[in-house]
């Protein structure tokens, strides 16, 4: 129904940049989550889509018109808060009822909406309670039926799921999940929680100090960060500095690969696109996906690096080790029956064998 | 059964800490109603007098004056009171608003000055605002001259709790009712308003108690049209001596006074009256 897009969109607070030369292309129906740290500018993103802080510079549009002056009442829009902001002086009826009301809806739809409203959040018999007579979970619930009985164009979340406990967090993010999906409207989720952003999303933008680090499926933020923000802040990440010494080119349709010396290792990881041989440049590989080997012979391939179990942590499903690889410290974690037979190994040599290996420039000037 | 009860007898201590601790809270409740009678002996006191006649019978033919001639007196209290808080409520609401949410040059000493009034002796106020109406504004004697010496006097009081309740008020509220497609106007009247409501309340009482019983400015300013309940008290006590007939307009007063305080205490409790001389 409607496509967002944010062109350039700067706002500065005195001499801080909060969100510095954003651009988006958000198409009809799409969910698309905002990911970072906090003070990243993803809360002050989504609260210029929703009109409530005004831009410094850029645009945004809703359906190809510039929106950048339309106050927050006419733009037709649902936001969800962090905290839930039901009306405390209002009963659950009358804040579902509110938006309609002050549109001026007729008093028979409004009383038809709401009750449809309240039996899709099924708490229409709690219908004329106050919001303080409800739990944390039936109050988001009841926050999302306000936002959603206007029928806006676009769907707003401002970390709608940070104040609840864990088991309601997933229930309730599927539920929005659900509702978005019925819906078909386009929304915009703004959250620091990963999990939270790889179960919901269609597209994903991280960002980090104000800027968009990077745009993608969960698969591309997750198996293919181009940043070593990325690589760090969406899952553990292992960041080893090397240097290209090998580019092969991949078949045709697919990636090539490029063989990168680190110290006494030799990775061989995706080819980022942008690197030459004698580049520096950093490769990541995720700690669950190193097999420790215990009894490994070396071997010349790539990937298969030597080293000594540093630290060993039993943590249940998983075991944590550390392993000092010629001076680097790599960070393994093993799942599985096999990883028992880690216990109690410290200070044995092993082989590791590294994959999925992602690389990109170690550009001082991005690091910066 | 037998064997639960048993450990419990063990477990009694030779002194009984309990009723000690009623002793106390005894002590405690029995000092607070010695003051309280104390400060109520007046009021008691004038109370009696009222309903009695020289003659030692009790009555109360008193308060037929009440609605008699000193009607009058009162309902000029009650108008003048009223109005003072409308005006007060226009002043204070918009005041409020720009100091808690508008970055102010100076708000602290903006916060002070408009405090003023409070710290200033009512007789030199008195003074003062002869001189300002007789001078300036040529308002001498009449309603308007005491309805703002009554604002100039006492919106400060409004002003208060209006800005305690403005800064509890999270702005999530106002922000959710815009995006709701609420105007701003809407939101003022829909939401921000209702949930200022005990705020505003607080500063109603604190401006009614004050001015409905104000009698020292209102001596220096009050013309023969212009006298309230306060100042009709003052005079008949001056002119006639203690009658039954003053002690009941002096008791009926004080009783509208401590109906308004309970009625909002029931209706608000006292969250926002902290800080103001009145808790």
């Amino acid at each position: 129904m409607t496509r967002v897009q944010l062109l350039d969109v700067t706002k500065r607070y005195g001499s801080t940049l909060a969100v510095d030369n954003v651009s988006a292309d958000i198409s009809d129906g799409e969910f698309v989550t905002l990911l970072g740290p906090s003070g990243c500018g993803k809360t002050t993103t989504l609260r210029m889509v929703a009109g409530l802080v005004d831009l410094t510079a850029g645009q945004i549009k809703f359906d190809g018109q510039v929106i950048n002056n339309v106050p927050p009442h006419r733009r037709n829009i649902g936001l969800a808060f962090q905290s839930h902001a039901l009306f405390p002086h209002l009963s659950v009826a009358r804040n579902i009822a509110f938006g309609l009301e002050v549109k001026g809806t007729s008093k028979q739809e409004i009383q038809h909406r709401v009750a449809e409203m309240l039996d899709m959040i099924e708490l229409s018999q709690h219908a004329e309670r106050m919001p303080a007579q409800l739990s944390g979970g039936q109050q988001q619930r009841v926050a999302l039926a306000r936002m959603l009985a206007t029928d806006p164009r676009v769907l707003l979340f401002d970390e709608p799921l940070s104040a609840l406990d864990r088991n309601l967090r997933d229930t309730l993010k599927y539920s929005i999940l659900d509702l978005q999906r019925r819906t078909g409207k386009t929304a915009i989720y703004v959250t620091h929680d990963q999990s939270e952003a790889f179960a919901i999303s269609d597209r994903i933008f991280v960002m980090n100090e104000g800027r968009i680090e990077q745009t993608g499926t969960q698969l591309d933020i997750y198996l293919r960060p181009r940043t070593e923000f990325v690589a760090g802040f969406v899952g553990d990440n292992n960041a080893i500095r090397g240097e290209v010494v090998g580019v092969v080119g991949g078949a045709p349709g697919e990636p090539g690969l490029v063989d990168v010396r680190a110290g006494g290792m030799r990775l061989r990881g995706l080819d980022p696109g942008n690197v030459r041989v004698g580049d520096k440049v950093l490769a990541f590989v995720r700690p669950e996906n190193i097999e420790v080997i215990l009894d490994g012979e070396p071997a010349e391939e790539p990937n298969l690096v030597r080293g000594r179990i540093d630290q060993i942590v039993f943590e249940g499903p998983t075991v944590r080790l550390i392993v000092d690889a010629g001076g680097v410290p790599i960070r393994a974690t093993s799942g599985g029956i096999g990883r028992l037979s880690l216990l109690a190994q410290e200070q044995r040599n092993v082989v590791l064998r590294l994959q999925e290996i992602t690389v990109v420039r170690d550009d001082p000037a991005i690091a910066a | 059964m037998a064997s639960l009860a048993a450990p419990a007898g063990t477990l009694r201590p030779r002194f009984p800490n309990i009723s000690l601790k009623r002793l106390g809270d005894a002590l405690a409740h029995g000092y607070v109603w010695v003051w309280l009678v104390i400060f109520a002996l007046p009021f008691l006191a004038t109370l009696a007098y009222s309903l009695r006649t020289a003659d030692g019978v009790w009555t109360l033919s008193a308060y037929q004056y009440v609605l008699g001639s000193f009607k009058e007196n009162l309902l000029l209290s009650l108008q003048t009171t009223v109005l003072t808080i409308i005006i007060n409520l226009i002043i204070a609401i918009p005041a409020a608003y720009a100091i808690v949410r508008h970055p102010l040059p100076g708000k602290s000493f903006i916060l002070s000055a408009l405090n003023l009034s409070l710290y200033t002796p009512a007789a030199v106020m008195g003074v003062s605002l002869v001189i300002a109406y007789a001078f300036l504004f040529r308002i001498p004697q009449t309603m308007i001259g005491l309805i703002a010496a009554y604002v100039v006097g006492t919106f400060p009081l409004m002003l208060v709790p209006v800005i305690v309740a403005l800064r509890d008020l999270p702005l999530v509220f106002e922000e959710a009712a815009r995006t709701l497609g609420a105007t701003r106007m809407q939101t003022f009247w829909r939401v921000e308003i209702p949930l200022l409501g005990p705020g505003i309340s607080a500063g109603i009482l604190l401006t009614f108690v004050i001015i409905f019983n104000e009698f020292l400015v209102t001596l220096f300013i009050a013309g023969p049209s212009t006298t309230t309940a306060a100042l009709r008290v003052y005079n008949l006590t001056r002119t006639a001596g203690f009658q039954p007939s003053t002690a009941a307009l002096a008791t009926t007063m004080q009783l509208i006074s401590f109906v308004v305080v309970l009625l909002f205490f029931r209706l608000f409790g006292s969250r926002y009256l902290k800080g103001t001389y009145l808790i």
